[in-house]
């Protein structure tokens, strides 16, 4: 309990397109605005960013940030599996893993948290929508932003009018993750199915 | 009959309860086998034994001829014992009548102990001609244990007045526009019943009735035999509700006491059973069966409403394999791996559901009154049931009969899929090839069709293939609300089980717990049995065996 700096660093990354820097930036302005913390944003562009892999760097502190690139991660978002490759060492090892379910094979070598976060999207009408599902994914299962900074961020950042669906797309992938989560702790407790 | 019944003594003296006098009446029945134990019987009172008062006997032919039905009778009509006397089992003039008696025996028993009236106010026993002395202390120590149980907690029915007002089968008419009849005859070209060859027409019963033909006779038998499933309603042009139109003239002619008794299977035991619950006194034990491994909260907001299960079972105990009590604890099952942990009633009663479709609209205004007060009292926000009939007549039936409950009735299908689709659960591989068999309540009355397939296609098995005849025009079960059985339900459950195995499945999955009942039994056919055979279990259990966290 010597020095306890609560500062969280995140990489969000996937291919170009799937809005992974919007995503990034609303976990940025949660976390600033709606829960009254130091936030960073680093977006790369640049040669990286060439393969298709498309990554966002944030960092999330309780006090002010020195230096906003990220090293190793706390919690690597990993949307489609060239960036899961590219970054999988970049997680520090008690970090969090997570992925699409459906667009990234992990090695096994650590515990996933994953969310078909893209086919959710599709059923919901909207592919493009997957990146808010999955930060309501991320906001459930990690304890980066609080729900309601989350929810406030989004429906100030998604283009006027489509709120009420970005919305709706964040409930569903919250709802997931609290869903995994309890699925993680009834396993743990040795529960998988209804009957016992 | 008639005569028998006068023998069962009139309801107890209640103003004597209710002045506080000691004189309690007791009403002990005895039925009393006419061969063996009638010939100790006589022999007691020809040396002077002075039967105790409270013991009426019925003289019959042979313990075998009681069925459960006479048996639940005497307590329906407010006996606060009943003992069935007759012959050792190798003494029967009969052969199987103390055998048969034995079986009825244990399973009245088991009922009138889920009602929480006590077992033990039903004996059976067995005495030879000479053993008067043992007879004369039979009955005197059963004499003491009722007396020491106390009074039956059942007000019979008969003894209340009707809750209902008086309608004309007129105003019936008009409720359902009966008179735009076009008399084309679809009704009868899709109905059931007409299709398995009887003599029965919805067209015509319908223009006898606006013609204002006698109710007598062949039209009170056909209003008794029609399933109210309602597939004749979906096809009317003219939107006669012939379910809805059937079941207020049931209650007219139930009224107008033209009800007829003869055409309820099992002797009427469900109707019975299901009146006597309108006791207000009587507290029913009907969770005892509840395995451990259910979690429940006795302060919760939200009831799980379990249904009448456990009383079909114990009915049917010996006759079929039927354990629907499995549907309830694997709905708990499915409750608590979503981590709701519903509180249960412990005096739930009958929804009254057959009461109302067998035209009893008295009782079954007394049964749903008692429901809503009840959950009321315990704070319940939001009742929970995986049973159609219950979910239709709490959430329908009661406020149309002027009863609103104030609360949410929520089909547990509804929470499941609500659940399943916030994701991270799947399901195991089920080897089997499935179809399944619609309820009509849910399917026709509530319009929930679609999410019973949403749930199965969720699972995992090796097919599902749907029957000839599904959704909007599937085929009923073959009976409702414990009426009309006949050779020609008999022979629509038949067509209904080809229909399934012609799906080439090895499952059928149900959403009813009276559908596995009456398919189960046209299954139990002798001469067809290996034929018609398969395997069938509810949709809950299904999803209760598979469903996992991911
Ligand atoms: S409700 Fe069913 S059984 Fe009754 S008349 Fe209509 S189709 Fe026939
Ligand atoms: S389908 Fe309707 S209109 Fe046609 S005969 Fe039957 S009740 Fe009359
Ligand atoms: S089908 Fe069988 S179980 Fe159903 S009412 Fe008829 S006799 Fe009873």
């Amino acid at each position: 309990m010597a020095r306890k700096i609560n500062k969280q660093e995140v990489i969000v990354t996937g291919f170009g397109g799937q809005g992974i820097v919007l995503a990034g930036k609303i976990l940025g302005m949660a976390a600033a605005l709606g829960d009254h913390k130091e936030s960073t944003l680093v977006q790369s562009y640049g040669p990286e960013s060439r393969g298709g892999a498309c990554c966002a760097q944030v960092i999330i502190s309780d006090r002010v940030i020195q230096y906003p690139y990220v090293n190793m991660a706390d919690v690597l978002v990993c949307m489609s599996q060239s960036a899961y490759e590219k970054y999988k060492d970049q997680i520090k090892p008690e970090g969090y893993l997570i992925t699409d379910k459906d667009l990234v094979k992990p090695d096994g070598r650590r515990e996933v948290f994953d969310i078909p976060a893209t086919r959710m999207a599709e059923e919901l009408g909207r592919k493009m929508m997957a990146n808010i599902i999955m930060l309501g994914f991320v906001t459930a299962v990690s304890t980066l932003v609080s729900e309601k900074a989350a929810r406030e961020a989004v429906n100030s950042s998604v283009p006027k009018g489509t709120e009420e669906m970005n919305l709706k797309a964040f409930t569903k992938g919250f709802e997931y993750g609290l869903s995994k989560l309890k699925g993680k702790e009834k396993k743990a407790a040795g529960k998988t199915g209804a009957i016992a | 009959m008639t005569k028998r019944q006068q023998t069962i003594p009139e309801p107890r003296n209640r103003e004597s309860v209710e002045f506080g006098l000691i004189m309690e009446n007791y009403n002990i029945i005895l039925f009393l086998c006419n061969w063996g134990p009638h010939a100790a019987y006589q022999q007691l009172q020809d040396n002077g034994y002075q039967i105790p008062p409270e013991v009426k006997m019925v003289r019959i032919p042979c313990t075998g001829r009681i069925s459960k039905a006479l048996l639940f009778k005497a307590f329906e009509m407010g006996a606060d014992g009943v003992a069935i006397v007759g012959c050792n089992s190798g003494a029967c003039r009969y052969g199987s009548g103390t055998l048969t008696a034995e079986n009825n025996t244990e399973d009245t028993r088991s009922i009138i102990d889920l009602l929480g009236m006590g077992k033990e106010r039903m004996r059976l026993a067995t005495f030879l001609p000479d053993e008067s002395g043992a007879l004369k202390t039979f009955l005197a120590d059963f004499c003491e244990e009722i007396k020491a149980m106390g009074k039956s907690p059942v007000l019979p029915s008969a003894s209340r007045p009707p809750e209902t007002s008086g309608e004309s089968v007129r105003q019936i008419l008009a409720r359902y526009d009966a008179n735009s009849c076009q008399d084309c005859g679809k009704c009868t070209a899709s109905c059931p019943l007409a299709l398995s060859g009887k003599a029965y027409s919805p067209r015509n019963l319908v223009s006898d009735i606006i013609r204002g033909n006698d109710t007598a006779g062949k039209i009170n038998a056909d209003i008794h035999a029609c399933l109210t499933c309602g597939i004749c309603y979906e096809r009317c042009p003219s939107n006669v509700n012939f379910p809805e139109f059937i079941r207020d003239m049931r209650c007219i002619l139930n009224r107008d006491g033209e009800g007829s008794d003869r055409t309820q299977p099992h002797g009427g035991f469900f109707q019975s059973l299901m009146r006597t619950m309108t006791s207000p006194a009587i507290l029913p034990d009907r969770w005892k069966w509840l395995p451990e491994d259910i979690q429940t909260d006795p302060d919760g907001k939200i009831l799980f409403f379990g249904g009448c299960a456990p009383y079909f079972d114990a009915f049917f105990k010996k006759h079929q394999q039927v354990n629907t009590v499995d549907i309830i604890a694997d709905a708990l099952r499915l409750l608590n791996f979503f981590d709701v942990r519903p509180r249960l009633m412990e005096a739930e009663r009958c929804c009254g559901h057959d009461l109302l479709w067998s035209g009893d609209r008295t009782n079954f205004l007394r049964l749903a009154k008692l429901n809503t007060e009840m959950i009321r009292d315990l704070g319940i926000e939001t009742v929970i049931t995986a049973c159609p009939e219950c979910y239709h007549t709490m959430s329908l039936e009661y406020p149309k009969n002027g009863i609103q409950p104030g609360f949410t009735v929520m089909h547990l299908y509804t929470f499941l899929e609500h659940e399943i689709d916030k994701g991270a659960v799947t399901f195991k591989p089920l080897p089997h090839r499935i179809t399944y068999q619609d309820s009509c309540r849910m399917n026709r009355m509530e319009e929930i069709r679609d999410l019973p397939r949403k749930l199965i296609q969720r699972l995992s098995v090796e097919q599902f293939r749907e029957m000839k005849d599904s959704g909007l025009s599937a085929l009923c079960c073959g009976n409702c609300a414990w009426t009309g059985c006949d050779a020609y339900t008999k022979a629509l459950q038949v067509k209904r089980i080809r229909q399934a195995h012609d799906t080439g499945s090895d499952l059928m999955v149900t959403s009813c717990p009276k559908c596995q009942i009456h398919l189960r039994c046209a299954m139990e056919d002798p001469f067809q049995e290996a034929e018609l055979k398969m395997e069938m279990t509810d949709l809950t259990s299904l999803i209760a065996r598979t469903i996992c966290w991911e």
